[in-house]
């Protein structure tokens, strides 16, 4: 008789896609857990009251994130939709596209570190405002990618379609392509969230340590092994985008490819 | 483009000793003691190594569970339970895989239970190791959850089930469906993302710092913790490295952005 192997192994990439949520929120309501317990000691809401407490500051980290990835997402977004037109409509479009990938493959950690002085003269190094300015230079990018694949000759003819109809550019933006871009706008704004929610290394870069974002908040309770912080930290990182992609996934990979 | 040529001009300056703290004026200097050293090779043909191993990992994987569970993928709940782990970044898939794997980790508590090891020192150690097993298994836990999604989708844009009924009918048997029709159109159609995917591991910099070693290190963790010393007279060489690395990255941007591709399938 021929075993039907199939749905064991989809059982384990299921209980492997979901045990990080489980483990770490249960590692969020743990103390006292000491080698050799395979279970803690205790289990509770102790560490998770003191998010509303300034103890660990999570709450304000987790408000600064919000702040954060909410102005990137909103004005690379935007900004990404508005002047992609130009760049993709434009004789040299290869060539400004090209120009688009570099800050796009390079390292943001990298990129930050030889940035920094240049926020340093402008002091925007050390507040929320320069890790916005310092994210936006890589979400971007991004977004303008993202944006390739909507100007086409398609869109073009509607917009040929709106003058021959006697309307003028603004109208046609307005009232043609924005309603086109809905679906992909709210896409770029998810995904534009999820750069900066996830961001680190130019975060630590430009944030010099005094913008503490979540990321920043897992990695200093890693250095300080404090890892019941540390999973607390991390689930307030981790549902958010849950909840995120949940309202996305139809529509994330369908402009991939 | 401005803040990406100011940043790549400024590490430049920086290595030449035009500008920067104690320099004091051009010279090769930085370039030659980073080129001896040796340093910026092994970090490169260690994160090369790394991330090659992680993507072909990642890719395999990815391509071996859409072949064989495309099916099951589509159904409601499968299909949302296979993007939770997109909303885990770096810096957690580190610590996760620090808390599972290290010698007092829960994996080395289990293994204590169950008597396979007498104290944590005996857990093989597969954070902070010399193979970068811990880096390598986080980076395939990042990565291979996105091409599954990605290899999924494309499998049903470009009606690879309806083709592999067609090469059937035409005689064809599993083995050559799957090598002849369905993985060529995979790989055709997502190689520009599997090389920029290669790009982001090459520079990744939160999994190493967490799961790394003091050396060799990545590109990114080196050229961060040189250009970030105490010693201001070294700082010169890690630009020298930032701008070797940029220079990578950059010319391979080119070759991958710059040809008219021309489109493999038409709609």
């Amino acid at each position: 008789m021929k075993i039907n192997w199939k749905p064991f192994v989809l059982s384990i990439l299921v209980i492997l896609a979901v045990f990080p949520f489980v483990y770490l929120t249960l590692l969020s309501l743990s103390s006292g857990w000491r080698f050799p317990d395979v279970l803690p000691s205790y289990f509770g809401l102790k560490n998770w009251h003191t998010i509303l407490g300034s103890e660990a500051g999570l709450l304000k980290s987790f408000f600064s994130s919000l702040l954060i990835s909410l102005s990137v997402a909103v004005v690379s977004t935007l900004s990404g939709f508005a002047l992609s037109r130009t760049v993709f409509y434009h004789k040299q479009k290869r060539l400004l596209s090209l120009f688009t990938y570099f800050p796009y493959v390079l390292a943001p950690v990298v990129f930050g570190a030889c940035l920094n002085y240049f926020f340093l003269k402008m002091g925007l190094s050390g507040s929320v405002f320069g890790v916005i300015v310092a994210q936006f230079l890589i979400a971007f990018p991004y977004a303008l990618i993202f944006f390739s694949s909507f100007w086409n000759e398609k869109i073009r003819h509607y917009e040929d379609l709106v003058a021959t109809l006697g309307g003028k550019p603004l109208q046609a933006f307005w009232k043609v392509l924005l309603p086109l871009a809905k679906s992909l706008l709210l896409i770029c704004f998810f995904q534009t969230f999820l750069i900066s929610w996830f961001e680190y290394g130019l975060t630590s870069i430009i944030g010099l340590g005094k913008v503490q974002t979540l990321t920043i908040k897992v990695f200093l309770f890693i250095k300080e092994a404090n890892f019941f912080y540390g999973a607390l930290s991390c689930c307030l990182l981790i549902f958010p985008p849950v909840v995120l992609l949940y309202f996305n996934k139809r529509y994330v990979f369908k402009n991939l490819v | 483009m401005v803040p990406f040529f100011s940043a790549f001009i400024y590490a430049l300056l920086y290595s030449l000793g035009i500008i920067g703290t104690l320099n004091d004026g051009f010279t090769l200097l930085f370039w030659e003691e980073v080129l001896s050293s040796g340093e910026f090779v092994s970090s490169f043909l260690y994160s090369t190594l790394v991330a090659a191993v992680a993507l072909f990992i990642s890719v395999g994987g990815a391509l071996w569970t859409v072949i064989k569970f495309k099916k099951n993928l589509d159904g409601k709940f499968l299909s949302f339970v296979m993007y939770l782990p997109l909303a885990i970044p770096g810096v957690v898939a580190a610590f996760f895989t620090r808390q599972l794997f290290s010698q007092g980790g829960f994996f080395a508590r289990v293994s204590y239970q169950l008597g396979w090891i007498a104290k944590p020192s005996e857990f093989p150690d597969v954070v902070n190791d010399a193979l970068a097993i811990g880096i390598i298994l986080t980076f395939v836990t990042i990565v291979m959850p996105f091409f599954t999604l990605l290899f999924l989708n494309v499998y049903k844009n470009e009606r690879i089930a309806e083709l592999s009924v067609l090469a059937k009918s035409l005689g064809a048997n599993a083995k050559q469906v799957t090598l002849r029709v369905c993985l060529p159109i995979l790989l055709k159609k997502t190689w520009v993302l599997i090389a920029l995917y290669f790009i982001f591991l090459l520079g990744a910099y939160e999994v190493p710092l967490i799961l790394g070693r003091e050396s060799p290190q990545m590109l990114s963790v080196l050229i961060i913790r040189e250009t970030r010393q105490f010693d201001l007279s070294k700082i010169s060489e890690g630009y020298v490295i930032a701008v070797m690395y940029t220079i990578v990255v950059s010319v391979a941007a080119i070759i991958l952005f710059l040809p008219k591709r021309k489109k493999v399938y038409e709609n």
